[in-house]
């Protein structure tokens, strides 16, 4: 009676010893391919959420993205994420009217400097045009969901919404 | 047998004839060259000769293991200098591209921050739930730090633990070596008597955390508990909620990871709190390898027990002949019992018959992926020290 489970125990050890040998051959790409195939994302909160559209100025962009807001007992408000880029086309200061909504009306007025050294901390101005969006004065990098940070070849200002 | 006999060890393997041992090594000795080769052709000095270093590292332990028929205090050798190691050249890499060990939250938004095995499991239920990955990393390769990305590093330990299963804790995990090494030092316990039920911990926590991850959508251990966020990476502090998780951090690092294992020559931190080594514990019912106890032989004289760095046997669980799901296959138990009654065991085959064919055929496995995975982490290592020296 012990002979079959016995049997079964080295055929499934002699595969794993197998599997071992396969690990960087086959078996962890696969693995990595089917994880992506899952159709997983960062959260939000950290990637800033997808492109809604973008705004041509004179010589740069500013990009708007969808609004993310926050998941069960997340501690951020919900905010929305705009990329000046890149950031050598852009003048020392900063002062534009942006319209988030896309309703042909400015939302927010955002002003900043754009300091020549990329290690110079960022402060960031938000006046509110519309009561959707929060004003910010002098605003660094204190929370996820309200900051001005330099990532890459752009400024990324995060203004939080209201919920008006 | 002869030898068997005349030692008395009915279970003990007899050392082995240098030839024999070293035919046995072949196949490691060809896999460890084979995956030293890739820095072996890097122009850098410093990596070829840190790629050497540690074929060879890998090779002569296992060549010992084959010899002396003994596992762990071979094993362990190669654990602490991943344990040691790992450290040293993450700690640089980061220094040279962020100049500090505190992630900026730019390099959060960026995706680039680390991802090691340690959240996977708090990352299930979010990602379960609302497809999320609630860490600020990237999904592929997303330059700087972040490496390959989270979806290699799971398909990594994926593969890996199918493998080896709970062996992870043994042959895989970058963390586990430094309180291995601390509690070599001592020759005795100066704490023996440790309440079992402290084992439990580590399943609360898991739970905690990955509930409390669930409801803040943050990976909560990451921020909060590993206490190796003292030796590799950690949120930069921008306020005194993180200068208290860092504090957070060095206090347990220092606590579970140095003084504690010193005191008990236990694994503190993986008995006591890591939540990924209870998740892990899972997979030891789906692996066909696992350590027995053969009761005809059994005295019971607990040097097993008292071996264990996991507390993962109990005068229970020797009574059944087995080890608890805790257990992470580093062969304590078996170099320890004088008896040879605690032996290596392939699932559906019965206790003691043949144990050093199931412990050969679970070596093979489980060090072809540590020279693999370990390997390429030592000698990153090596050749970050190197640097400095050449």
């Amino acid at each position: 009676m012990k002979w079959p489970s016995s049997k079964l125990g080295y055929t499934v050890a002699g595969m794993t010893v197998l599997a071992a040998v396969l690990v960087p051959f086959v078996l962890m790409g696969l693995f990595t391919k089917g994880f992506t195939k899952l159709g997983l994302h960062v959260d939000e909160m950290y990637s800033g959420g997808p492109t809604v559209r973008t705004i041509q100025e004179d010589g740069y962009t500013v990009t708007i993205h969808k609004a993310v807001y926050p998941h069960l007992l997340q501690t951020e408000k919900p905010f929305v994420q705009l990329d000046w880029k890149p950031v050598n086309a852009l003048p020392q200061h900063v002062s534009d009217a942006v319209d988030v909504d896309g309703d042909g009306q400015p939302d927010v007025r955002v002003s900043f400097d754009v300091p020549k050294d990329p290690k110079t901390p960022l402060r960031a101005d938000v006046d509110a045009l519309n009561p959707r969006y929060q004003a910010m004065r002098n605003v660094g990098k204190r929370k996820f969901s309200e900051l001005i940070v330099r990532v890459d070849d752009a400024i990324l200002v995060r203004i939080p919404l209201t919920g008006r | 047998m002869a030898d068997a006999v005349c030692a008395g060890l009915a279970g003990k393997t007899p050392p082995r004839t240098w030839s024999r041992a070293l035919l046995l090594t072949l196949p490691i000795a060809l896999w460890s060259l084979f995956m030293a080769m890739r820095g072996l052709m890097q122009p850098e000095r410093s990596l070829q000769i840190a790629s050497g270093l540690t074929a060879a590292l890998m090779v002569v332990l296992f060549y010992m293991m084959m010899k002396t028929s003994s596992t762990y205090r071979w094993r362990r050798w190669f654990f602490v200098a991943l344990g040691v190691l790992f450290p040293i050249g993450f700690i640089h890499n980061v220094m040279v591209l962020r100049g500090s060990m505190g992630i900026p939250i730019e390099e959060m938004i960026a995706g680039r921050t680390p991802f090691c095995f340690l959240p996977i499991p708090l990352l299930i239920l979010p990602a379960a739930l609302t497809k999320t990955l609630v860490f600020p990393g990237s999904l592929l390769p997303g330059g700087g730090m972040a490496g390959a990305g989270m979806a290699a590093m799971a398909g990594l330990w994926l593969a890996i633990t199918l493998v080896v299963g709970k062996g992870w804790c043994s042959y895989a995990c970058f963390f586990g070596g430094i309180e291995e090494g601390m509690a070599a030092l001592p020759k005795k316990a100066q704490w023996k008597k440790l309440d079992p039920r402290l084992r439990l911990v580590p399943w609360a926590v898991l739970l905690a955390m990955a509930l409390l991850s669930l409801a803040l959508f943050e990976p909560a251990y990451c921020l909060w508990l590993c206490p190796f966020k003292a030796v590799s990476e950690y949120v930069a502090a921008r306020n005194t909620v993180g200068l208290v998780q860092n504090g957070i951090f060095v206090v347990l690092f220092g606590a579970l990871v140095i003084v504690l294992p010193v005191l008990t020559k236990k694994r503190t931190q993986c008995t006591f709190l890591c939540p990924f080594g209870a998740f892990q514990s899972i997979f030891n019912k789906t692996s066909v390898f696992d350590i027995k106890i053969d009761r005809t032989v059994c005295s019971p004289c607990v040097l097993c027990q008292k071996s264990c760095p996991t507390m993962s046997l109990t005068d229970e669980s020797i009574k059944k002949g087995e080890t608890l799901m805790s257990c992470m296959k580093c062969g304590a138990c078996v170099d320890a019992c004088p008896k040879g009654a605690a032996v290596w065991h392939i699932r559906g085959t019965q206790v003691a018959v043949k144990p050093e064919r199931a412990r050969l055929m679970f070596l093979y496995a489980a060090w072809a992926m540590a020279a693999m995975f370990g390997g390429s982490i030592i000698t990153q290592g090596l050749a970050t020290i190197l640097q400095r020296v050449i």
